[in-house]
């Protein structure tokens, strides 16, 4: 070969495309697409039903008296937020599903972003983007631009279902962008956290303690009159500041969107100073090996198991504790307000006043995130697969069914372990505080929403044999879907198969009322039945990769 | 007669419309190092997940040591794999990696793994999110080495290996060979393959082309024949086997040479050769006639 100078031949050019940073922001809507759509028709369908229904509830006095019933249910305004404006169409929706399209947003938000940038950075993609012409704070921007567009987007379809429903436009504007606020907030947080931590786990987890932090110091705020300028720390304590269709201030929102703007600057900064595939805080360069739990498959299933379920727990711990907490004195509010009481008994929610009722609605809920934590750790299991990290143990003398079967039992024991924490730090909050919940009446509350997680556990199960890319959505369609379903079928006073449909209508009040075995039998025959011909199809199919 | 090590019969897989792999019969025997050839896509890998059960054979069968291969209980007793691109688990360290892969596989003979750690230069004490494709690829070559398993699958090994690191390689296969243990080696450095394997087989598009020793191999390909002469040029333009016949100077010819020799000598003696010198094909030369064709289109 010549060494000398090569001439480009006559007329050739290197092509150059005048905007690289444009095929990055196609790459990152390309990652988030599916969830992103299914996020917007969820916020939007939801809206649309309640806002929709809302004349036709209100003209049925046995539907509107339930609904005043669950209006005054204490459990339910710590969850949703202190009911103001029920009066119109737009004040209930926001109150009715406001809070819950606030934390899907957010939490997809947080999901959406760790997953596009750090875990791609980690999966070792970004070496070859962060070799194009593009920097890194410029490729970190191009990823969060689509996240927060798609909260935009959310706010957008929020705002035009409220206006098309004909309620006030200036509640609807607020509502709308208060809650694609939220998001593009959430999305900033995880955007930081992603440059901070060196790895997708401890990022994703951090941004959502954030979210959690948020949920329970608005809930504070809500239930503790000295704590009510707690709401301007939290997110969700700013939106219902704005109080749509009552109050209309939008101070508030302003406060949320320099909070998101500040975030973004801080994490483009920190992303031009840090090295790719590290974080601001550094991996450990070495250590003596921990042996501890690398026997066996099942061994080292509870070891991956420990720490996510230790950041669970604490999680679920504290909102569970500050509910035991907040017991005595929702309840004693109620009992005070005898008119609300009242309208609770007409709807046949005689005990829901109760302490034993209080918690009782609101262990129905921990389904939710219990049912989350088995679909991520069966979704973290497919990416093990896909990412070929389980192919040295699948080449070792270990069967499909050992392996799957040990994530199956582990997860499975863990989520136990999580109802059990859920139970205990309820009844060590309530006892703290003076009031009566027996600790026996509170693992018997908890425990009854196993069979919902152990459904969530089958289908998941089931998508990791026949589609293991569909793992995260089948797994959550029992607890996440089947809740919002209820919620939904609730507002507009839909037809009872419809409402049925969903785990949630056959959950017994435990401990205000005994267990229902028949139905939690139904559900148990179904997640084996599920699990069964999940692991039959993993058992038959080809490892993916 | 005992079972032969790896077994193919009638082996195909298909994605969808896409046939990776194509009525594949294969016999691997013990105790033999069997290379294992092809240009990118030709169903290497496919092969391997094939035989080690990570994919069911969409008709046909594999076996290892006469077990099916859908048993991975039974038939991974008798193996230990390296795969072509190692992915480990991030938040373990080399050694807690090396662990669970000795406490999960057939066995594994620590002494010698410590030492095979101090040979291929590894430090097991970090994480396995900072290592580099190299240091994962001695990770997994280190545990399936330090196996006792009878048969070792290798799938482009050494792809990330600097040259010391392939030497390091080549002694540890041969050591593998001493003890009795086959070799599965599929790669690309040829050379690398001409240095330990006894027999090849060459796949091309999903199909075996061939299967051989690599002497019967070089016998079956081009040899490069120069010969000096004095007074006229010998006659080969009609000698079966001969072509590319040029000029390599004054008095001497340079030709190639396939199958039986006989003719061409015979051709020779009819004039006065003063010098004869035979060079054998390499493995790449022989690879490239495979694939050449191909690879110029």
């Amino acid at each position: 070969m010549s060494l000398g100078t090569l001439t480009a031949p006559a007329g050739s050019r290197v092509a150059s495309e005048p905007a690289p940073g444009r095929a990055v922001t196609w790459l990152a809507v390309r990652q988030i697409r599916r969830g992103a759509l299914i996020v917007v028709a969820l916020a939007a369908g939801m809206t649309a039903l309640v806002v929709a229904t809302y004349a036709q509830v209100m003209a049925d006095p046995a539907a509107a008296g339930s609904l005043q019933a669950l209006a005054g249910n204490p459990a339910i305004r710590t969850l949703f937020g202190a009911p103001i404006g029920l009066d119109t169409a737009g004040g209930f929706t926001v109150w009715r599903v406001g809070t819950v399209i606030a934390v899907l947003l957010g939490t997809w938000s947080i999901l959406a972003t760790t997953r596009i940038t750090r875990g791609e950075e980690d999966a070792g993609r970004w070496d070859l983007l962060l070799s194009s012409r593009l920097p890194a704070p410029a490729v970190l921007l191009r990823h969060l631009i689509p996240v927060m567009a798609v909260a935009a987007a959310t706010a957008a379809a929020i705002t035009a279902v409220l206006l098309l429903a004909g309620t006030a436009p200036a509640g609807a504007v607020l509502h709308g962008a208060g809650t694609g606020l939220l998001g593009m907030f959430f999305a900033a947080v995880a955007a930081l956290t992603a440059q901070v931590f060196p790895a997708r786990a401890p990022a994703t987890g951090t941004a959502v303690a954030v979210l959690g932090v948020g949920l329970l110091a608005r809930m504070s705020g809500d239930g503790v009159t000295a704590l009510g300028w707690l709401h301007w720390l939290s997110p969700f304590g700013l939106l219902s500041l704005t109080g749509p269709y009552v109050h209309n201030r939008v101070s508030p929102l302003l406060v949320l969107a320099v909070a998101t703007a500040l975030l973004t600057v801080l994490a483009l900064a920190v992303a031009r100073r840090r090295d790719v595939r590290d974080g601001l805080l550094h991996a450990t360069a070495g250590r003596r090996p921990r042996t501890f739990l690398l026997a066996g498959v099942a061994p080292f299933a509870v070891r991956r198991v420990l720490r996510p379920l230790a950041g669970w727990m604490l999680g679920i711990g504290a909102y569970y504790l500050l509910i035991g907490l907040t017991a005595v004195s929702v309840t004693d509010f109620l009992r005070d307000n005898p008119a609300m009481a009242g309208e609770a008994a007409q709807a046949g929610f005689d005990g829901l006043g109760s302490i034993a009722g209080f918690a009782a609605t609101l262990f129905a809920i921990l389904a939710m995130p219990v049912g989350g934590f088995v679909t991520v750790r069966m979704t973290a299991f497919v990416a093990a697969e896909s990412d070929r990290r389980l192919t040295l143990l699948a080449s070792q003398p270990i069967t499909r069914l050992q392996l799957l079967g040990a994530e199956i039992t582990v997860t499975a024991a863990a989520a136990a372990v999580l109802v059990t924490g859920a139970a205990l730090a309820t009844w060590l909050g309530v006892t703290a505080i003076g009031g009566e919940l027996a600790v026996t009446d509170a693992l018997r509350g908890t425990w009854n929403v196993l069979p919902i997680v152990l459904l969530s556990l089958g289908a998941a199960v089931f998508a990791v044999g026949w589609a293991p890319r569909w793992t995260g959505l089948l797994g959550g369609l029992p607890t996440i879907g089947g809740f919002l379903l209820l919620v939904t079928a609730e507002s507009i006073a839909a037809p009872d198969w419809s409402r049925d449909i969903s785990p949630f209508a056959h959950l017994a009040p435990v401990p205000l009322a005994e267990a229902s075995l028949a139905d939690s039998a139904v559900m148990l025959v179904l997640a084996t039945l599920l699990t069964v011909l999940g692991i039959g199809a993993y058992r038959r199919r080809d490892l993916l990769s | 007669m005992t079972n032969p090590a790896l077994r193919a019969v009638d082996l195909t897989k298909h994605y969808g419309r896409l046939t990776a792999l194509d009525t594949l019969n294969l016999d691997v025997v013990p105790g033999e190092v069997f290379g294992f050839l092809g240009p990118n896509g030709a169903g290497k890998s496919t092969t391997i997940r094939l035989l080690l059960g990570l994919a069911r054979p969409t008709a046909g069968r594999a076996e290892v040591f006469g077990i099916d291969a859908a048993d991975v209980a039974r038939a991974h007793r008798h193996l230990a794999y390296v795969p072509a691109d190692v992915a480990l688990w991030p938040q373990l360290t080399g050694a807690e990696i090396l662990h669970l892969q000795a406490r999960t596989g057939p066995g594994a003979d620590l002494p010698y793994r410590d030492e095979l750690i101090e040979r291929f230069d590894l430090d097991p004490s970090k994480p396995a999110r900072t290592y580099s494709t190299g240091n994962r690829q001695k990770i997994a070559l280190i545990a399936a080495f330090a196996t006792r398993a009878p048969l070792l699958v290798l799938d482009e090994p050494t792809s990330g290996l600097d040259p010391l690191m392939e030497r390091e390689f080549r002694t540890a296969v041969r050591h593998a060979r001493d003890r009795g243990q086959t070799v599965f080696l599929s790669s690309h450095q040829l050379a690398e393959v001409e240095a330990v394997c006894d027999r090849v087989a060459i796949l091309r598009a999903g199909r075996l082309a061939d299967v051989s020793t690599i002497s019967d191999l070089r016998g079956l390909h081009r040899a490069e024949v120069t010969v000096s002469y004095t007074g006229t040029a010998p006659d080969l333009n009609v000698i079966p086997g001969v072509e590319t016949i040029e000029p390599a100077g004054e008095h001497r010819l340079r030709f190639t040479l396939t199958g039986e020799p006989g003719p061409a000598l015979q051709a020779l003696a009819a004039v006065e050769v003063t010098g004869l010198s035979m060079r054998e094909p390499s493995l790449e030369e022989i690879f490239l006639d495979y694939y050449g064709t191909e690879t110029a289109r």
